[in-house]
């Protein structure tokens, strides 16, 4: 540990304060660490280590979690009062920004993933509007490795990235997953097929750029089962895809589309090999609370309109030792 | 460097390089002077303050030292994965810590030359200020469980994914762990080559065992030519993948080459992520060795 970054996070918590006051009133309602990360919008995790932060610099428990239950201790229930009072001056300056904001132009600026479909993106705008009639959305087509890009250097406030993404100095929204099936020409589907049953047939893949991490796990995780395709086709349009899937040469890997394309079927994988995950994303050292609101208006929808589902913490994944890979090789 | 960087994009990284000739100093890099995380190689300045000292009289090279199971750093190779007391010199230390990155051993050596002041001093005497080391391996790994709430390596491999976890891991982020930048560690390997870093023979002693690193998957790979010579040190951590070294051509040309690459998949095997560091270093020796435009 360096000491030299000591001052930087008592700094960094001292300007925070708001954020980490916020996650404990949240708790503190709820009464539970699910629910309140829902509620904020974010993970649990980052929600856990922000109350042992607080606690740690103000040298009180403030939870007692030793029960099934999450109760405030009495130190927590005297600093409860204090801090709601507290977020409600911090709302009413916030409020104010959020009016100069407009008065200059300055929109909340929000990425998205290409292909979320028409709905899903009226969806967001009108619910963004309802939390937040004072900011104007700004939103942006773009690629998940640009959104983080992006969100680091300031040009977007928030974004919606598709995992696994390099996420440094990011903070992440619940993680959502989505289900991976194939679109087959309805002649020739066989139901709950497993991805070593689509060898011989050329895939339809969204463009890599969009999102290298998916598109490389998705690969990895269809030579893992025995499904080598001989070409990858990539896809930066619908019609495109559906008639190479038409055509009996091809399969597309995509989510369950809203509305099946006549001629085609969409058929879930066995054993759900595919999840695509998918979360809200903004700078970790920012504290705006439309951002907040953002991430969780766009959780919601998402959940709604794209048939997202929160991932739980699901099993360990299974990483067998090697040494070239191991700690400090 | 477009190529450098498109081939960095297309295995998943993020990658940071600086190459440059060893004996006229034309270089080429990319993100060359941002600070990128060590890894384990944190062991090459730890090398030189050895020699250093050695070359000093300060400690005895050929001095035998007992390592016993309980005392030795975690690792997955070398003397950290023995059962038994092992007795070894302090320099054949090194070379296990050099060739196949022996944690235990590093760790020893660590402790002999007078630990991160020690190293970081030598550092300094040879003009590299961006470069600093801040604990041994025992530490940064005993720091890295705890950052993860891990009861052990396997499982903050298998929970990697889990969102904002790789963030609160303050061994992958350099501004907290050892760190360096890509033209520092090329110009630490100049030095070794150029006989600057210690007495001559202590460099030679220092080549001999980059030349005898075990690994052929990262720089090795990128120059599979019988006739070229590559001698380096990886550095591994999840997601960060590196690696330094120097590579020598037949006709005399010698390139010292830093790669440090960080992956967006959080897996442990991604081979491309691996063979990138040795395509992007030949992409870098090559423009090195085009005769210069006029």
């Amino acid at each position: 540990m360096v000491l030299g970054c000591i001052p930087d996070l008592i700094s960094s918590l001292a300007v925070n304060l708001v954020g980490h006051l916020r996650c404990f009133v949240a708790v503190a309602e709820e009464l539970h660490f699910g629910r309140a990360a829902e509620r904020l919008g974010m993970a649990q995790p980052p929600l856990s280590q922000r109350i042992r932060r607080l606690e740690s610099e103000l040298g009180v428990t403030l939870f007692d979690r030793s029960s099934r239950r999450v109760v405030p201790t009495p130190a927590g229930r005297l600093l409860l009062d204090d801090a709601r009072e507290l977020l409600a001056l911090a709302d009413r300056v916030h409020t104010l920004g959020d009016r100069v904001r407009q008065s200059a132009d300055g929109a909340l600026r929000a990425g998205i993933p290409a292909g979320l479909g028409g709905g899903v993106v009226a969806a967001l705008i009108a619910a963004f509007r309802a939390r937040r009639p004072a900011v104007r959305l700004d939103l942006r087509e773009t690629p998940t490795a640009q959104q983080a890009a992006a969100l680091a250097d300031g040009t977007l406030d928030a974004g919606v990235l598709r995992h696994p993404c390099d996420t440094r100095g990011l903070a992440l929204g619940p993680m959502l997953g989505q289900r991976i099936g194939a679109l087959l020409p309805a002649a020739d589907a066989p139901a709950e097929p497993r991805l070593g049953d689509l060898a011989g047939r050329d895939l339809v893949l969204f463009p890599r750029d969009e999102a290298p991490g998916s598109h490389d796990e998705w690969l990895a995780a269809c030579r893992r089962d025995g499904y080598d395709p001989p070409a990858v086709h990539t896809a930066r349009r619908a019609e495109f895809a559906l008639g190479l899937v038409l055509s009996g040469t091809a399969v597309a890997l995509v989510p369950e589309p809203a509305a099946v394309p006549p001629g085609t079927a969409w058929r879930a994988l066995a054993g759900d090999p595919i999840v695509w995950r998918t979360s809200c994303a903004w700078r970790a050292d920012g504290a705006d609370p439309a951002v907040a609101d953002f991430a969780a208006v766009a959780t919601a929808v998402l959940r709604a309109e794209a048939g997202m589902t929160p991932l739980g913490a699901g099993p360990l994944r299974r990483v067998e030792f090697r040494p070239s890979s191991g700690f400090l090789a | 460097m477009k190529a450098v960087e498109d081939a960095f994009r297309a295995a998943g990284v993020t990658g940071w390089l600086h190459a440059e000739d060893v004996d006229t100093g034309r270089r080429v890099g990319v993100r060359a002077d941002e600070p990128v995380v060590l890894a384990s190689v944190f062991k090459v300045p730890l090398l030189v303050a050895f020699f250093r000292r050695a070359a000093a009289g300060l400690l005895d090279p050929a001095e035998r030292v007992t390592l016993r199971p309980g005392d030795r750093a975690e690792g997955p190779t070398g003397t950290s994965i023995l059962l038994d007391d092992v007795t070894l010199s302090l320099r054949d230390l090194a070379a296990l810590m050099i060739t196949v990155s022996d944690n235990a051993a590093a760790d020893v050596l660590y402790d002999r030359v007078g630990g991160a002041d020690a190293v970081n001093a030598d550092l300094a005497a040879l003009g590299l200020t961006a470069t600093r080391i801040t604990g041994n391996g025992r530490e940064l790994f005993a720091g890295m469980l705890a950052d993860a709430g891990a009861a052990d390596f396997g499982e903050l491999w298998a929970r990697l994914d889990e969102p904002g976890l790789p963030e609160r891991i303050r061994a992958l982020n350099p501004v907290l762990t050892s760190r360096s930048t890509p033209r520092e560690m090329a110009a630490l390997l100049g030095l070794v080559w150029r006989d600057e870093a210690a007495p001559p023979a202590a460099c030679a002693q220092m080549r001999r065992m980059f030349g005898l690193q075990v690994w052929p998957h990262r720089l090795s790979a990128g120059f599979p030519f019988d006739d070229v010579r590559v001698g380096g040190k990886t550095g591994t951590l999840p997601t960060i993948r590196n690696e330094i070294g120097v590579v020598e051509y037949p006709d005399g040309g010698r390139y010292a080459v830093a790669v440090f690459t960080r992956a967006a998949r959080p897996v442990a095997a991604l081979p491309q992520a691996d063979a990138v560091i040795g395509a992007a270093a030949r992409l870098a020796v090559e423009a090195l060795r085009r005769p210069r435009r006029t």
